[in-house]
């Protein structure tokens, strides 16, 4: 009886001590998948920025933001990549976001999202390790209202801590997207609006 | 002789008056078309009241139907917040499936950014905005449903 009761026992104590081993090897696995995945080469934000700029003398009211980009890089390879879903631009006023929307602009029922792929073309020049704010040339195709295009871009690169801040402006001419309208040949809409990206990822 | 250019002078003074009048209505209409500015949202009857789950998983099964039913729509979208994500001086919440990792993310009216910045991560919420849509995330490869004009609706 008292061996039995001394079996037990030590079953027991046994059995607790490899659950509780295994219940904090199985936290030491999570807590180190985490971090690696944070240090790995692709980094990326859901809540990026895109501003849309077309004023002109005679309006002002083409102006829109987007704070729901999806960015990302990976740090090895130069990869860069932006996506965005076109009717979360934000407009001050209601007819101006009709018209952005409408089938002469954005068409956005039919082409819903923006995107962005390229290559970071200066590489060798942006130290990921070191914090700075580094001057970037960015090479890759920007698609809008279903039109893809080759272009390059000067922006720049902020490291601070491990996290990594894009910013970059440019200008587009719609008319190389296929936007055009009668807004745009009044000149109430300018033919090349100013586009700002940033984008901070970690 | 006389009475009949009085007749029609009085006609032309009414034409003209009519006319004025037309051209006022329509001064007063595009100055209000071109100065009209969103309503606050925390004002406006939602059309649709759903948790964060159940719209991904519309989302998720078909997003042509999703995006015909809620695009531009002002909603009501409940659930646990799974990331206060940091945007220019003011914050994004989503609202995630953990399985799929497919979202939904709420961009914040200018009146309803600093209740935004309170919530955290794991609090329960509600809020109210304007549907965006919703596509497949080809960076991310996970389905993506973007909110404007949002306010705290609890």
């Amino acid at each position: 009886m008292k061996k039995t009761i001394l079996l037990i026992a030590l079953v027991t104590v046994t059995g607790s001590i490899f659950a509780k081993n295994s219940v904090s090897n199985s936290k030491k696995e999570k807590s180190a998948i985490v971090p690696v995945a944070k240090a790995g080469p692709k980094k990326t934000t859901t809540s990026g920025t895109i501003t849309f700029n077309a004023t002109t003398a005679k309006d002002a009211l083409p102006k829109a933001e987007n704070k729901t980009v999806i960015a990302s890089i990976d740090i090895d390879k130069g990869t860069v990549a932006f996506e965005v879903i076109v009717k979360n631009f934000s407009f001050e006023n209601p007819m101006m976001q009709d018209h952005f929307n409408g089938a002469t602009w954005m068409d956005s029922e039919k082409f819903p999202t923006a995107s962005f792929k390229g290559n970071l073309t200066n590489l060798s020049a942006i130290n990921f390790k070191k914090d700075g704010t580094y001057a970037a040339q960015v090479k890759g195709d920007l698609t809008i209202h279903g039109v893809t295009k080759s272009v390059t871009s000067a922006g720049s690169i902020s490291v601070v801590g491990g996290t990594i801040k894009i910013a970059s402006d440019f200008n587009i001419a719609l008319a190389d997207y296929g936007v055009n309208g009668p807004a745009i040949a009044a000149g109430k809409v300018a033919t090349e609006p100013k586009i700002s990206v940033s984008a901070e990822m970690k | 002789m006389e009475v009949t250019v009085k007749k029609k002078y009085s006609l032309l003074k009414k034409g003209g008056l009519f006319f004025l009048i037309i051209l006022l209505l329509a001064v007063v209409w595009i100055w209000y078309v071109f100065n009209e500015k969103y309503a606050d949202t925390t004002q406006i009857t939602p059309a649709f009241s759903l948790t964060a789950l159940d719209l991904i998983h519309e989302f998720e099964k078909n997003d042509s139907l999703a995006n015909k039913k809620y695009v531009e729509k002002i909603m009501v979208v409940s659930g646990e917040v799974s990331e206060v994500e940091g945007v220019d001086s003011t914050v994004n919440i989503k609202m995630a499936d953990s399985t799929s990792g497919s979202y939904v993310i709420f961009a914040f009216q200018q009146q309803d950014k600093g209740l935004a910045e309170k919530v955290k991560v794991g609090e329960k919420v509600s809020i109210k905005g304007s549907c965006s849509g919703g596509a497949f995330s080809k960076i991310l490869e996970t389905e993506f449903i973007t909110f404007k004009r949002c306010a705290i609706n609890n």
